[in-house]
């Protein structure tokens, strides 16, 4: 018994040729800063970075007639009235549907429609209903954000 | 309003599911309404934790839109309540796992916590369960594999919006090589919730004739404790003193190895 209790104990102590992975350690670190996504007070940066963070190559978001409330390419009138047009008549014809998704061969075009805006997302890969939702609503809040920075600066003037 | 917490880790093995019935068990003991939900439609088995698996209705049915929830949920041990996922492997292809999130925002108002126990893996049901969840607890190893699934689930938690609120490093051996608590925190930018320690009791808790997790059949092991300080954390509650299984005499014991051969 006492000879068993040694054994197990210098097994545990003497036998542990472990050590700390340190290089791992360093790498896993610096994996976690490059998915840091933090907004700045430019608009413009942050759709950037709502792009890198979301994994897509580029969205729009569209009223339901067509017209453009943000690009994060600075363009897409086309793409804009399309888009609508598209998931208008999907809706008609399936009143259910949520999301289309359409695979090109450059990547996938995708339509979203949520609180009376369309977001048309372009990405290499396609997101789920989820993901599209995600990024909508993140969308949308850095819109509430930059309309009320907006609003705050023009009070700003006119004081 | 209920904290609706799921419970990730990325890497399958890390004891997530042991972590999230345990857990759920140890917040009821404090006088918590517990909901847990095995959200791993594929791999489901917290009922099989639970010692629950013949459960007739599950989640899998409130998917398919063939049952409604309140069917779907039973009473657990210690006042826990359970929804589980069925072990049906036709049904999993057939369920639309996006619905879970409207399944969750109908309960939200009857329990204190709701706890997902979330499968391995980023794939679709992963990310319907985290993003049904305001809050995700991650659960990892002190090896580095796991602790680099964790931080990809913490990136497609928050992704999703669901706040990462911490992690638990499980299995913990207190071998030289081991990654510390300290670097692990540093490392997902987490706090940790607790370090539960290796038990051999929570593998023995699975070899009984009627299966009961270790926080029933031994509230005094090392892993039921740091586990019931988890709960502590969350609840502000200290866990009370639980009356541990009745002591099996050494007769007993020597009879019953007899009896088995």
């Amino acid at each position: 018994m006492v000879f068993k209790i040694l054994k197990n104990f210098a097994r545990g102590v003497l036998d542990d040729d472990t050590s700390s992975p340190i290089v791992q350690i360093e790498f896993l670190k610096d994996f976690l800063s490059k998915h840091k996504y933090v907004y700045s007070q430019n608009f413009e940066e942050n759709l950037s970075i709502l792009k890198k963070k979301h994994l897509v190559d580029s969205f729009l978001v569209t009223n339901l007639d067509g017209s453009i409330v943000v690009s994060s390419e600075g363009n897409g009138h086309t793409d804009g009235i399309m888009g609508t047009a598209m998931l208008s008549y999907i809706k008609s014809e399936l009143p259910d549907s949520e999301s289309v998704l359409i695979k090109r061969n450059d990547g996938w075009f995708m339509l979203f429609s949520l609180n009376k805006k369309v977001f048309i997302v372009k990405a290499g890969s396609e997101l789920s209903n989820i993901e599209l939702r995600a990024l909508s609503i993140e969308l949308e809040s850095l819109l509430s954000l930059n309309k009320t920075a907006g609003d705050r600066k023009k009070l700003t003037q006119v004081a | 309003m209920s904290r609706v917490i799921a419970i990730a880790s990325g890497k399958g093995g890390t004891g997530k599911t042991t972590i999230t019935a345990n857990l759920g068990i140890a917040l009821a003991k404090m006088g918590q309404k517990v909901l847990l939900i095995d959200a791993d439609v594929a791999m489901a088995n917290l009922s099989l934790i639970l010692g629950m698996q013949s459960s007739p209705i599950t989640l899998h049915d409130v998917l398919l839109g063939e049952a409604q929830v309140q069917d779907s949920i039973y009473d657990g041990p210690e006042g826990v309540r359970f929804i589980p996922s069925g072990l049906s492997l036709d049904n999993y292809k057939r369920v639309d796992s996006e619905r879970l999130t409207s399944i969750v925002s109908q309960l939200t108002d009857q329990y204190d916590y709701i706890l997902l126990d979330v499968a391995a893996g980023i794939e679709k049901n992963v990310l319907s369960a985290l993003s049904s969840a305001q809050e995700t607890l991650l659960v990892t190893m002190p090896t580095s594999p796991a602790i680099a699934d964790a931080l990809k689930t913490k990136i497609v938690a928050q992704r999703l919006g669901s706040k990462v609120i911490g992690v638990v490093i499980n299995f913990v051996m207190n071998e030289k090589g081991e990654i510390s608590k300290k670097d692990i925190s540093d490392m997902l930018e987490l706090p940790s919730y607790g370090s539960v320690p290796y038990d051999p009791e929570v593998r023995k808790s699975f070899m009984q004739e009627k299966i009961a997790p270790v926080i029933i059949r031994k509230p005094s092991s090392p892993a039921s404790q740091e586990i019931s300080k988890i709960a502590s954390r969350f609840t502000g509650v200290k866990m009370p003193q639980t009356q541990e299984a009745k002591k099996v005499g050494f007769l007993e014991k020597l009879f019953s190895f007899f009896k088995r051969k």
